[in-house]
């Protein structure tokens, strides 16, 4: 299926059946689908960019990526967070080279042009060059993007036609609480972070994260035998664990409360967590505390995952159709002793990094899974996407769509349909509310 | 970046023996010969039980808001003997998939310097190490590392205590970093 060959619209639900249980391999590969995705989902999708605790002070900043557009997040005199286009509005130059930092203005290389802190065109290098008239420097700031948080999370969109960050979270503001608000102070990230690229198609490490319990049992088997004593992973047990999906975001979990905290190989973080839960049980009930460090991954639609217990967090930022910038930090609980702050951020990198002893078999993954599309016969075909189709429950507790196992591909299928939504749509009342809220509305806590 | 004070601070500016040189040369090679091959354990025989192992990420600043890493940033390493032997069961347990088939690496070391310390059977050791990786059909990658290690003789033999790799890289551009730098 071409896109647009006969100039009719593309149709991206065809690309997958998420009731056969199929997805086209050709959206792994095909740069046509990798522009239009920049075009109908980088360009309208809220973002994270940035945890607050990377930008505590005025004039503290930090730059990313929305899909391919470089953007600088940049705190504000009064305590907010501004996001804009990180290029000069004269010849285009990225006005800010450093990764982070603190700063008065952010001036252009190529001709000295100033932006302030809060992006707007504050003076030009040698002035009188210019004639009165020729540039009314008010109109040429910075592109500045729609910014919101949720407990610590910044997100921003360059959709004015968006949905608020709390409609596009929905209800999985009941899941995020388990990781963001279940102790007084909320979370901050550890200094620093690890990028790294992975010659893959961004969707893979994404559905990776969203649901994909499965593969830890056999990728991760060696990672996970190293951490635990040489003990392997038990059996896949189906029973007690789910999948949950949102808006396209993802949590998938069990509810022993344990297993994601022991792959930290760190006896006195499990001591602190034990001793913790009580109090994360009162704060937000029984079952969200079980979740809580059970074997379980997550994703925020469109590229924002994290590992609940394991305490990576990250983001994959698009770098073309076949291959990803992976940018991840350590979570911790802020009222954290150091001692436990420092145990869970050595698990995590240990871990979780591209020196990771389980991160390391996932980017050879996702890099055959992309690379094999070169070949014209291969790229054809299908993948196959239909574990646990019948699976779906309605939980009591459980907000969004829910299927029980989290040995499922239940939202995987969701996250493309979503995507697919996405797509296709010209405008954000066109994309599809596909669950039913609770919480409209509500608090989550 | 590349000076780490904390080992400096008892640096002795007497000039080293060649014989010591020449010894502390052997053994980065001999480590380097480990890691080509694949001799994880016998690698581990040249560390000391106290040996911190540390590649700190790299921040990437204007001049002015330049920032030194601390053990507490996130790191590539941060290890000591206990995650050493973890890493190097991870290669052991015979279901390590992407171990398989094997990664080839050249450990090309050089730029060696040895200062004294205060302590006499301790000194600071500078070097460059630049890996060659090649695994799967032709994936080729070169990584460089600099060194900084703390070298202890123990029982007549000489150990790594410390080692501080800065990598030259800010993001990496790898998907993996199987290899010791």
């Amino acid at each position: 299926m071409p896109i647009n060959n006969n100039g009719s619209r593309p149709d991206f639900s065809r690309y997958m059946d998420i009731d056969e249980g199929w997805v086209d391999r050709r959206i792994f590969w095909e740069r046509e689908i990798y522009e239009r995705e920049l075009e109908q989902i980088f360009a309208k999708a809220w973002q994270f960019i940035a945890h607050d605790s990377m930008l505590p002070e005025t004039n503290d900043f930090y730059t990313t990526y929305m899909g391919e557009d470089g953007v600088i997040a940049s705190r504000q005199k009064d305590g907010s967070v501004r996001v804009f286009l990180n290029s000069c509005t004269h010849r285009g130059n990225k006005i800010c080279y450093a990764d982070d930092g603190n700063t008065r203005n952010f001036t252009c290389n190529y001709h000295g042009w100033a932006y302030g802190t809060d992006g707007e065109l504050k003076g030009l290098s040698n002035e009188h060059v210019y004639d009165e008239g020729d540039i009314d420097k008010s109109k040429w700031g910075l592109q500045q993007a729609r910014v919101d948080s949720y407990k610590g999370l910044i997100f921003a969109t360059f959709d004015e036609e968006a949905p608020s960050l709390e409609e596009f979270l929905g209800d999985f503001r009941w899941y995020l609480d388990i990781m963001l608000d279940q102790d007084d102070g909320g979370t901050e990230f550890i200094g620093g972070g690890i990028k790294n690229y992975i010659n893959a198609n961004w969707k893979f490490g994404v559905e990776n994260f969203v649901g994909d319990a499965y593969h830890a049992l056999w990728t991760h088997d060696s990672g996970f035998k190293a951490m635990n004593n040489n003990q392997g992973f038990p059996p896949a047990d189906p029973t007690g664990s789910y999948h949950a999906s949102v808006n396209g975001h993802g949590w998938e979990f069990g509810t022993d409360g344990l297993a994601d905290i022991a792959i930290l190989g760190q006896p006195k973080v499990l001591e602190y967590y034990e001793k913790m839960r009580p109090k994360m049980a009162e704060r937000l009930g029984e079952m969200r505390s079980k979740i809580f460090g059970s074997l379980a991954s997550v994703s925020l639609f469109p590229n924002c995952s994290f590992l609940p217990g394991i305490q990576t967090f990250r983001v994959w930022l698009p770098r073309g159709p076949h291959k990803f910038e992976m940018r991840m930090w350590t979570i911790v609980n802020k009222n954290m002793p150091d001692e436990i702050k420092q145990a869970i951020n050595i698990g995590c990198m240990q871990t979780f990094n591209p020196a990771g002893v389980l991160e390391m078999d996932d980017g050879e993954n996702w890099e055959g899974n992309t690379s094999v599309n070169k070949g014209i016969v291969t790229r054809k075909g299908k993948l196959h996407y239909g574990c646990g189709i019948n699976r779906r429950i309605e939980h009591e507790e459980l907000p969004g769509i829910v299927y029980s196992s989290q040995f499922n591909d239940s939202n995987q299928r969701l996250f493309y349909q979503r995507w697919a939504d996405m797509m296709n749509a010209d405008k954000w009342s066109d994309v599809p509310t596909r669950y039913t809220p609770r919480y409209t509305g509500k608090k989550t806590v | 970046m590349m000076n780490n004070t904390e080992q400096n601070a008892n640096a002795n500016s007497a000039m080293p023996s060649l014989e010591l040189m020449n010894e502390v040369q052997q053994f980065l090679y001999r480590e380097a010969r480990h890691h080509d091959n694949e001799e994880f354990r016998d690698w581990l025989d040249m560390l000391t039980e106290d040996i911190h192992y540390w590649m700190p990420y790299r921040y990437q600043r204007y001049r002015r808001n330049e920032k030194e890493p601390t053990i507490l940033d996130t790191a590539y390493y941060n290890d000591d003997m206990d995650c050493l032997v973890k890493r190097i069961i991870r290669t052991e347990t015979g279901t390590c998939w992407s171990e398989d088939p094997a990664t080839r690496s050249a450990h090309v070391v050089t730029n060696i310097e040895v200062e004294l310390t205060d302590n006499p059977d301790e000194f600071t050791v500078y070097s460059l190490n630049t890996v060659h990786r090649n695994i799967n059909e032709d994936e080729s990658h070169t990584m460089v590392g600099h060194r900084t290690d703390l070298i202890r003789r123990v029982n007549g033999v000489l150990k790594l205590a410390k080692r501080k790799i800065i990598l030259d890289q800010n993001i990496f551009t790898n998907k993996s970093l199987n290899v010791y730098l």
